[in-house]
């Protein structure tokens, strides 16, 4: 599937200028707001035109895989994957195609989240890729055509069904198992239900973990290698962000400074007011 | 210039990032109550200029409340419409959640007004994330915002396809730091820190799928938190080894013929000499306070001060601490040094109980109180301990022994054998501390007939109690088990419940509870004293407290009132509400899913759950 990037980012571009507005008079309480459109706009600084420069929406481009993301499809192939990539780099696009491919080929798969209003939404995502009658989900209050090749759940939902299926109950039938989110390992109320979920998963189900940037993601695949006799491929995610970040400070006048200065260090104008500010404390 | 400062007016805030062409920005917010103001002041004092842009909000919000009716009419419902702003937290119900996160993607917000908690989960991002301080705010107080905290921030900003450039901006706050925000940018991102801990639904699945012990600590031990332990385990059996070489070796260089165990034997012997002679009280104070901590205990009476003649019933003792109740009904809390006499009996802790015990005591006072021990008793104990330790010792030696030049060497090798067992300890101690939160629960569970501790069985109590995936499942077996759900009213039942799920601190209004419902919850409370009594003398710690203002809210939802009319008796926050009774409802479907074992329960919780589970709840 192809999409278009950028749908409803045009109407910033030619609005604004890059200046600071500096209102005539200090505004009272009531001034802000409406009225500070009448203020007149002061040249940026050097500093700040480079903060701000290239601000705006890239033009439409034709999507395209990035290699990670083709880099982990190739190797679910033969083993288990662990993706750890920032939120919004495409992390659910492996598993969409991925579980595109299971379908097709007439196999199921079960589709994990840690939050019901995640499931949901993923469940109509789902429905709207793949067709209601292929897609079912299971939630503490909702159940819904449960014999679906693909099922979308919680993953307390999941890891009770691999109790039952080890206790002689209902066998999980799935080839394939995503657990998204799945740093919500170390989260202090839930996180052993997904430490039960991938400790319990027969070896012969594949696992494809989602996670968020983590700083020890070879040792968490050497244990699930460990644990399950399975290759597990550690796929990080473009190694920027999608979008590149920049960080400022904005002073109570409204002025903008940048964070950091060109070597990359915390720019000395901030350091200076930090300093000042320390002294006038002590006073 | 300030950095640390009140923060901006919001409409001020983003009049200026608009200036520098930073919307739309998502402002990071203290408190869900600021979120709200934020919003709302932003939308009075500013008026979004583009009619096409109002035009499209109404119209989408319109379409939505086809679909989501609950969020029709909604207190903010013009400050979006109008400001094009909107506060976002877990206050709000999951629609209205909903909605703003689409119109925010649909690029029809200028701002959103928002709780650290939207960072986790929802993804909707934006061109800029302002943060306001460098702190977030917990239960208790202001704490430092971690950097994994800050990232799931940063990472809402910059739209992919629809941003060149994403931005992070420090905007003023009292809470403000630069420096601090700068430094936590570049913190590399946390490692995954394994949460495994026992329950009794994990150990209960695990023993009756694996019919046995040994198999449920062989899963435990494929946890990622046991696979550092094993590597620990690794190195404290390699310098185990190491140390017992050199043991080996040295015997062998000295030509004594004696096996290691009795180089190992001696260090055992001599260390439990020198812990006897540190731990062997010196004074009389000393002995008395070491008395107290044996003695002192939830349910006995104590005597406060020299005279003893204030009297204090004893909830909990703890680190040479007690809490308790005097006679008039106040609480007490007071250090062990304050207690003059300790009266023997042990009450129960019941309100009209403790009554009782008072009486009991100021009736028979002198009788009851406990001897105090007396230094020289103490100190012939220890002596005497000491005595048969230093004849061991002496046995030890010369009875295997006849050269002295071994007699040497087994005192030279001392501290290799100190290193010896040191590390055996430490594996010991390793091993078990996986295990041992399960095994706590299964004496537990075995006290109560859910399983069979000796036979290493599930019994058929505990079957069910498996299948019952809830908070505290056993304290709901033992009500079920009680027949206490069969004597209930459906609304109370409900009550009860929500009692149970609801956070423990939340307030969800004081709303008025009938005889009815306080006297099912007293019952309620009764069963989970006595489970939190095993609990407690199995080192497993309290659950929490029943939440009976959450109570109060369930019965009334669950005997029809509506939403609006409920939240506005309530004053709780429609967020908080929607989880709690969404939490009750999915607790009742659990228990309405044990059709087999306890039919009537059943049924009627299948009942009530309908009740609880109806729009907008679902």
């Amino acid at each position: 599937m192809a999409f278009v990037r950028g749908k409803n980012g045009k109407r910033w571009d030619k609005r604004r200028s890059h200046g600071r507005r500096v209102t005539e008079k200090p505004a009272s309480k009531t001034d802000h707001g409406a009225n500070e459109r009448t203020t007149r706009v002061v040249p940026p600084s050097r500093e700040v035109k480079r903060l701000l420069e290239g601000i705006g929406t890239p033009r439409p481009t034709p999507f395209k895989p990035d290699p990670f993301q083709l880099e982990a499809i190739a190797a679910l192939e033969y083993e288990d994957v662990l993706v750890t990539a920032p939120t919004g780099s495409g992390k659910t696009w492996i598993a969409r195609e991925e579980i595109r491919r299971l379908l097709d080929s007439g196999r199921r798969a079960w589709y994990t989240s840690p939050l019901k209003a995640l499931t949901n939404s993923k469940y109509q995502e789902f429905i709207d890729e793949f067709g209601a009658a292929k897609v079912g989900i299971l939630t503490g209050d909702r159940k819904e055509n449960s014999d679906a090749p693909l099922i979308v759940g919680t993953t307390e939902i999941y890891r009770n069904q691999l109790f039952d299926s080890l206790r002689g109950g209902s066998e999980v039938s799935a080839d394939l198992v995503v657990l998204d989110e799945a740093h919500y390992l170390a989260d202090e109320e839930r996180g052993h239900v997904w430490e039960e979920a991938i400790i319990l998963t027969p070896p012969r189900i594949r696992l494809l973990l989602l996670s968020a940037t983590i700083g020890n993601a070879h040792e968490f695949a050497l244990w699930l290698e460990e644990i399950r006799g399975v290759r597990c491929g550690v796929i990080t995610g473009p190694p920027k962000r999608p979008v590149p970040l920049r960080s400022a400070v904005m002073l109570p006048d409204r002025r903008l400074l940048p964070l950091f200065n060109e070597s990359g260090n915390l720019n000395p104008e901030i350091v200076k007011l930090a300093a000042d500010e320390r002294r006038s404390d002590r006073r | 210039m300030k950095l640390r400062m009140p923060e901006m007016p919001s409409a001020t805030l983003l009049a200026a990032l608009d200036g520098y062409n930073l919307l739309p920005a998502i402002v990071f917010l203290p408190t869900r109550r600021r979120c709200d103001q934020a919003a709302s002041e932003a939308a009075l004092s500013r008026r979004d200029p583009n009619d096409k842009r109002r035009e499209a909000r109404r119209d989408f919000m319109r379409t939505f409340v086809e679909q989501h009716p609950e969020v029709r009419g909604h207190r903010h419902w013009d400050t979006i419409i109008r400001g094009g702003v909107a506060s976002h937290h877990a206050g709000h119900i999951p629609a209205w959640k909903l909605v703003i996160e689409k119109l925010m993607s649909a690029g029809l917000l200028d701002a959103i007004f928002a709780t650290a908690t939207v960072a986790a989960g929802v993804d909707f991002p934006a061109r800029t994330v302002v943060l306001t301080g460098a702190d977030a705010r917990s239960a208790s107080g202001w704490r430092p915002l971690s950097a994994s905290e800050l990232q799931q921030m940063t990472g809402r900003a910059g739209r992919r396809g629809r941003d060149n450039v994403g931005f992070v901006v420090a905007a003023p706050g009292i809470h403000q730091d630069p420096e601090r925000i700068a430094q936590l940018l570049k913190v590399p991102p946390d490692p995954l820190v394994s949460q495994f801990r026992a329950t009794y639904t994990t150990l209960l699945n695990l023993l009756d799928a694996y019919g046995s012990f040994a198999s449920v600590r062989e899963v435990a031990q494929r946890s990622f938190a046991y696979r550092d332990f094993s590597h620990r385990i690794t190195q404290l059996e390699n310098s185990r080894n190491e140390s017992e070489e050199k043991i080996r070796t040295a015997l062998q260089e000295a030509g004594c013929d004696i096996p290691i165990s009795v180089v190992l034997g001696l260090e055992r012997l001599l260390g439990a000499r020198a812990r006897l002679q540190e731990a062997k009280p010196q004074t009389r104070a000393e002995v008395f306070y070491r008395w107290l901590n044996e003695v002192v205990k939830p349910g006995r009476v104590v005597g406060i001060g020299r005279s003893g003649r204030r009297l204090v019933m004893v909830t909990e003792s703890r680190d040479g601490n007690v809490r308790g109740f005097r006679e008039d009904g106040s609480s007490a809390s007071f250090p062990h040094e304050r207690i003059g006499r300790v009266y023997s009996p042990v009450y129960r802790l019941k309100e009209e109980d403790i009554e009782r015990a008072f009486d009991d005591v100021r009736a028979r006072g002198p009788e009851l109180v406990l001897p105090e021990p007396r230094l020289r008793d103490a100190d012939a104990e220890e002596t005497e301990a000491l005595k048969i330790l230093d004849d061991s010792i002496e046995k030890l030696l010369p009875a295997s022994v006849d050269k002295q030049q071994c007699t040497d060497v087994i005192w030279q090798l001392h501290t290799t054998a100190e290193d010896f067992e040191r590390a055996s300890r430490r594996i010991e101690a390793l091993r078990e501390e996986v295990w041992q939160p399960f095994e706590q629960r299964a004496r537990v569970l075995a006290i109560f007939g859910y399983l069979d501790y000796e036979q290493e069985k599930v019994t058929d109590r505990g079957r069910w109690l498996a299948d019952l995936h809830i908070d505290r499942p056993l304290l709901v077996g033992e009500a079920l088990e009680n027949g206490l759900f069969n004597s209930l009213a459906p609304k109370e039942l409900a009550g009860i419940m929500a009692a149970l799920t609801a956070d423990e601190d939340r307030d969800y209004g004081e709303l008025e509870l009938d005889d009815d419902v306080v006297t099912s919850l007293a019952r309620f409370e009764d069963i989970g004293f006595k489970v939190s009594a095993e609990e407690w003398n199995h080192g497993l710690e309290p659950a929490p407290e029943l939440n009976f203002s959450a109570a109060g809210a369930a019965v009334r939802w669950a005997g029809g009132t509506d939403w609006s009319e409920i939240v506005r008796e309530t004053r709780a926050e429609e967020g908080d509400l929607f989880r709690m009774f969404s939490r009750t409802g999915e607790a009742l479907l659990q228990i309405a899913g044990l059709r087999r074992s306890h039919p009537q329960a059943a049924n009627m919780t299948a009942s009530v759950a309908e009740m609880v589970l109806r729009e907008p709840i679902r």
